[in-house]
């Protein structure tokens, strides 16, 4: 298993090697494509995802234990629907003469995913405390070890 | 993506400079181990005093996080990835071939699906990678921030694999909304060279991680061979910590959770191919059938500032050979034998769409001025004075196969403007721009 991590290694360092290379030696990149990779990395480890860990973090503080998972769940994809939407909805690729580009009201069709995400949600809590309540005197799944969420900080 | 290398778990960066000297020659040992040292020389710890915030050890205290998770969402990462590679750099080599490529141009509809799929899978990794890089956040704020000097290679390695798959999804979403102002780079090329990057960076840290991958996928925590009597105290410990606590997602619910969304996504964009799919794909960037003629359009007659050469009465195709050339008027087009096929203009931006499309075969034209169609290739030009995608030229396997014309009509109908009037290249299995619009010069010659 040594050789091969070696191989996977050392190939993996000749590949970048080779992507710079390519990347310097490329007029149509230049100095952009470095300027990218550092703007999104920052954007990504020191906005979006401290955000993201931020609104789990409200949610344990805000949501009742027995619908955190539900709301966490249903938090993820929006917000990761949300990610392949904003270029789509801020529109700023379209064009005037030409309608068959970005051809739908995409801020309408994030709002009709969002209300889908929800109302999926909302059923399955529904389906779900139904199912339980014939088996046991509890009606909230959660709730048995509520005193013990308190002290565990999710996320 | 494990940001930092877990001690004892893997012999990591000394596999990386110390392994490939060792395996040389007997005389390199001694500079190879003096440079080993060197590397694995401990660096002198920071002070305590600036561990705070996210640099706390119990900053971030979420169960959910474990080698396992991660190994799992890494795997189908690095097939993700893999996927989106090999159909990207299909679709490079088919624009940019070198000489030993050879692409077919049959089955027809070959590149809308390798396309289709690229597209596809990048949109779907998004919610795989945002999972994946909060599992292994904490690590970005590990104590010591390196140990030594292999480790800080190490963890500079995994930097530039972040930040290459964050640009490969963020390049690749801007560029499906056709958004190119926030990048400051030619999009084909940035992301051609980025995904080089991030592929590389993925196959080494592949191979630093492998032995934690192993150990975190060997044992099953959560299965229900826990309470058996074979387990250590160790893994009872974590399958503790495994247990989410009230209101908590447990590791399944998370990539459940990680595949509904991606699977959202899918259904939300992959209307732009998949027709079918359309109505429900409230975010797709195209609609298969939006346009004029029902057809999608990237480059309009005015954008490329084709229209009066367009509409000149003086318009002749010129068909130039080794032997002669003709120069073809509309009438003269439409006298020859016309051709009706039905072909997709699939694009590299993943949507595609079906035309039925009607001219005159390009073997047919080639014939004209007495080269071989069976063996030739064709430099097709358009009327656009500039413009990366003004001309192309059409391998032998598509020039001789019948299904490639120079279409006049489309749907019956004479060709939009912004569909290529008054003649544009429509060919099997390749890529929307390589589909030459508005052709005013065909160029007939032999292979190189």
């Amino acid at each position: 298993m040594k050789t091969a991590r070696r191989a996977l290694v050392v190939s993996g360092v000749l590949i970048m090697g080779y992507a710079v290379g390519g990347a310097l030696t490329d007029t149509a990149v230049r100095a952009g494509v470095l300027v990218f990779l550092v703007a999104v990395l920052i954007a990504h480890d020191v906005l979006l995802l401290p955000l993201a860990i931020a609104a789990g973090a409200l949610i344990s503080r805000i949501v009742p234990p027995g619908l955190r998972s539900p709301v966490r769940v249903a938090a993820v994809i929006s917000l990761a629907v949300t990610v392949v939407a904003v270029p789509l909805v801020l529109g700023r690729g379209r064009v005037p003469d030409n309608p068959s580009l970005l051809p739908l009201d995409y801020g309408r069709g994030l709002l009709v995913v969002y209300a889908l995400i929800g109302t999926t949600t909302a059923v399955a809590v529904v389906v779900r405390r139904r199912r339980r309540r014939p088996h046991g005197d509890r009606d909230d799944p959660g709730s048995g070890s509520a005193s013990r969420s308190g002290s565990v900080d999710p996320r | 993506m494990v940001r930092d290398l877990e001690p004892g778990l893997s012999p990591g960066p000394a596999a990386r400079p110390g392994g490939r000297s060792r395996s040389s020659a007997a005389r390199l040992a001694g500079p190879a181990r003096t440079a080993l040292r060197w590397l694995r020389a401990p660096l002198p710890p920071p002070p305590d005093s600036l561990r705070r915030g996210p640099l706390r050890p119990d900053a971030f205290p979420s169960a959910l996080r474990s080698p396992r998770l991660t190994s799992l969402l890494g795997i189908a990462l690095a097939v993700a990835f893999t996927v989106c590679f090999g159909t990207g750099l299909i679709s490079h080599l088919i624009q940019h071939p070198p000489a030993w490529f050879w692409w077919p141009s049959r089955p027809v509809g070959l590149y809308r699906v390798t396309q289709g799929l690229h597209v596809a899978t990048g949109l779907a990794t998004v919610p795989l990678l945002g999972a994946k890089l909060w599992s292994v956040y904490p690590r970005l704020f590990g104590w010591p921030p390196a140990r030594d000097l292999a480790h800080a290679a190490e963890r500079a390695s995994i930097a530039v694999l972040v930040a290459a798959a964050l640009f490969q999804l963020v390049s690749g979403v801007l560029n499906i909304a056709r958004w190119y102002e926030p990048m400051p780079f030619f999009f084909t090329a940035g992301h051609y060279w980025s995904a080089w990057l991030a592929v590389g960076a993925l196959i080494a840290h592949i191979g630093v991680k492998l032995p934690t991958v192993r150990q975190a996928l060997a044992r099953q925590p959560d299965g229900p061979a826990l309470d058996g009597p074979a387990l250590d105290r160790s893994a009872l410990d974590r399958s503790a910590l495994d247990r989410p606590a009230a209101g908590e997602l447990t590791r399944r619910g998370l990539l459940g959770t990680v595949g509904v969304a991606a699977g959202v996504i899918t259904l939300a964009t992959a209307g732009q191919t998949v027709a079918p799919l359309a109505p429900v794909s409230v975010l797709a960037p195209r609609r298969p059938q939006t346009g004029p003629q029902r057809l999608p359009v990237n480059r309009t007659a005015a954008g490329a500032g084709v229209r009066d050469a367009a509409f000149d009465p003086r318009y002749r195709l010129t068909v130039a050979g080794p032997v002669r050339t003709v120069h073809l008027g509309l009438p003269e087009l439409a006298a020859l034998p016309q051709h009706t096929v039905v072909l997709p203009i699939s694009c590299v931006e993943g949507w595609s769409a079906t035309g039925t499309w009607t001219g005159v075969r390009l073997r047919d034209l080639l014939g004209l001025v007495g080269v071989d169609p069976a063996d030739a290739e064709a430099y097709v030009e358009s009327l656009e004075v500039r413009g990366r995608y003004r001309a192309t030229t059409v391998p032998p396997p598509h020039s001789r196969d019948p299904f490639t014309l120079i279409a006049l009509r489309l749907g019956g109908e004479i060709l939009h403007p912004d569909h290529g009037y008054p003649a544009r290249l429509i060919a099997p299995n390749r890529p929307g721009v390589l589909q030459t619009k508005w052709v005013a010069r065909i160029t007939a010659r032999r292979p190189e």
